[in-house]
């Protein structure tokens, strides 16, 4: 990565019990070299046996420079080990599908919270994860989940999906009686209703939450492909 | 064999906690148990009074924790009822001076005296709660069918639990009457917020009151509807765990009676 403010040729920064150096390839070795010079005298004591890593950024093909500095280091300052970045890895989309489809759910670790039994007047259930639970969320109690918030029971709690700001979230429980609703940073208060027994869920639509009727409206149904989440 | 300690409690205040500990420890006193009524309610003493034996007060509960006395010269016995007896709260001490090691110990104390001991639990969650439940091995939950009682007795139920105590729940001061107009929730609302066990379901009874200030058991009083109701907790819990639940009905003449079951009227 290669900071396009910072101008300097060579930067160091100090990563567990080692450090790191970020060097500009685009300038000549001398000049590296003297820098890191520069830099290594003010360590003094601390570089030796010190585990450093050469970072040249996005720049590719700087072996032999890379080898150079290595040296240079080893002779000069007595470090212990020289290295380069590890490689970061991403899983592009065609990835997942292939995953999905390959049953990869066999060893996806969950993302979900789920949960059994009365959540009652007092309690507080949190987490960054979705919340799935089985059974009623009595008055006076809170959920609050960093995705969307299912409930197979009565819901008469206070409820905050999408905590702090995902919008996308939704809140669903077979009893929708919620006391207060809350969607990324969008709050609502719930209503008295009394003869709606029916499963329901709540999402945000026009920066507002409007409830609906799940077997009118199912929020799954327009999902083409199965994913994990 | 050794004692149990039950404890009534109910987060919030005003629905009957002392009422059923005089009720409920008269009335397996009645059944021939040895019986210790202890109220836990330090600085807001009130249990005595129920019972009528303000009078004969000389130690209290603070005194048998702190060790400034032993426990058969605190407990009052009571001359109405045989194996009744009353350790009463201090009224000049606050819910601090008691310690839950104390308790602890006065609990083991006094299961090995009695066949019960019933404590009244202040009002509330905080110190004075702690300090009554500590030595407890069960818990009984008292809730009137109003929205309020029903929020603190869940938020009570799920401290007990933490506790690792299963309560049981008496649903109070039930109006058979208001119930049926659809005014007042009925038992079966209390109980699917609240899911836990009934001991008892208790109707509104005008002698409680009376008894209350004078100072009489209620549970003496054979045309006290609460008071059977009471008893009937008691035997539950002195064995008989499979006698019925009695719900409380509201007295009809016998022509409203005829025209309902031909559904001329609701």
């Amino acid at each position: 990565m290669i900071n396009f403010d910072c101008s300097a040729p060579v930067r160091l920064k100090g990563v567990g019990d080692g450090f790191w150096i970020t060097i500009d390839p685009l300038h000549p070795e001398d000049v590296l070299k003297s820098e890191i010079d520069k830099l290594f005298k003010n360590l003094k004591h601390l570089a030796v046996n010190a585990s450093v890593v050469i970072d040249v950024g996005d720049a590719k093909g700087h072996d032999d420079l890379i080898e150079n500095i290595k040296s240079y280091l080893k002779t000069e300052f007595e470090v212990a080990k020289v290295s380069i970045p590890p490689e970061k890895r991403s899983i592009p989309t065609e990835q997942t599908r292939q995953r999905d489809l390959s049953k990869g759910w066999n060893r996806h670790k969950s993302d979900v919270l789920m949960l059994r039994g009365r959540v009652r007047s007092g309690q507080k259930i949190e987490s960054k994860k979705h919340i799935v639970i089985a059974g009623d969320v009595n008055p006076g109690s809170e959920i609050s989940a960093g995705g969307d918030i299912i409930i197979l029971g009565k819901l008469t709690g206070k409820v905050h999906a999408g905590c702090p700001d995902d919008e996308k979230a939704i809140i669903f429980a077979l009893e929708f009686k919620p006391t207060q609703v809350k969607i990324g940073k969008i709050a609502a208060a719930g209503i008295e209703e009394e003869f709606s027994a029916k499963p329901e869920y709540a999402c945000v639509e026009d920066d507002g939450i409007v409830v609906k009727d799940y077997m009118k409206e199912n929020p799954f149904r327009k999902m083409p492909w199965l994913e994990v989440i | 064999m050794e004692g149990k300690v039950i404890v009534i409690t109910s987060g919030k205040g005003g629905v009957g906690k002392t009422t059923a500990t005089s009720c409920i420890g008269a009335a397996l006193a009645l059944e021939g148990k040895r019986v210790a009524i202890v109220d836990m309610d330090i600085g807001l003493r009130n249990l005595d009074v129920v019972m009528g034996l303000e009078n004969r007060i000389v130690f209290n509960i603070v005194d048998v924790v702190l060790e400034r006395c032993k426990i058969s010269q605190a407990a009052i016995r009571d001359r109405r009822i045989e194996n009744l007896f009353l350790i009463p709260a201090s009224q000049s001490d606050n819910k601090d001076v008691l310690t839950t090691s104390g308790v602890e110990r006065v609990a083991d104390q006094l299961r090995k005296e009695f066949d019960f001991i019933i404590m009244d639990s202040p009002a509330g969650i905080e110190r004075g709660f702690e300090n009554s439940i500590v030595g407890a091995n069960e818990a009984i939950v008292i809730c009137t069918p109003d929205v309020s009682a029903v929020r603190d007795a869940d938020r009570v139920i799920g401290l007990l639990y933490s506790r690792s105590l299963t309560p049981k729940l008496i649903v109070n001061r039930i109006e058979p009457a208001r119930v049926e107009r659809g005014e007042m929730l009925s038992h079966e609302d209390v109980l699917e917020v609240l899911s836990i066990d009934l001991a008892g379901l208790v109707p509104m009874d005008e002698h409680v009151l009376i008894s209350s200030n004078t100072g009489t058991p209620l549970v003496l009083q054979n045309e006290s509807t609460a008071g059977q109701a009471f008893k009937r907790i008691a035997r539950r819990l002195n064995g008989e765990a499979d006698l019925p639940v009695q719900v409380p009905v509201c007295k009809m003449s016998m022509w409203n009676k005829i025209s309902r079951t031909f559904g001329l009227k609701r």
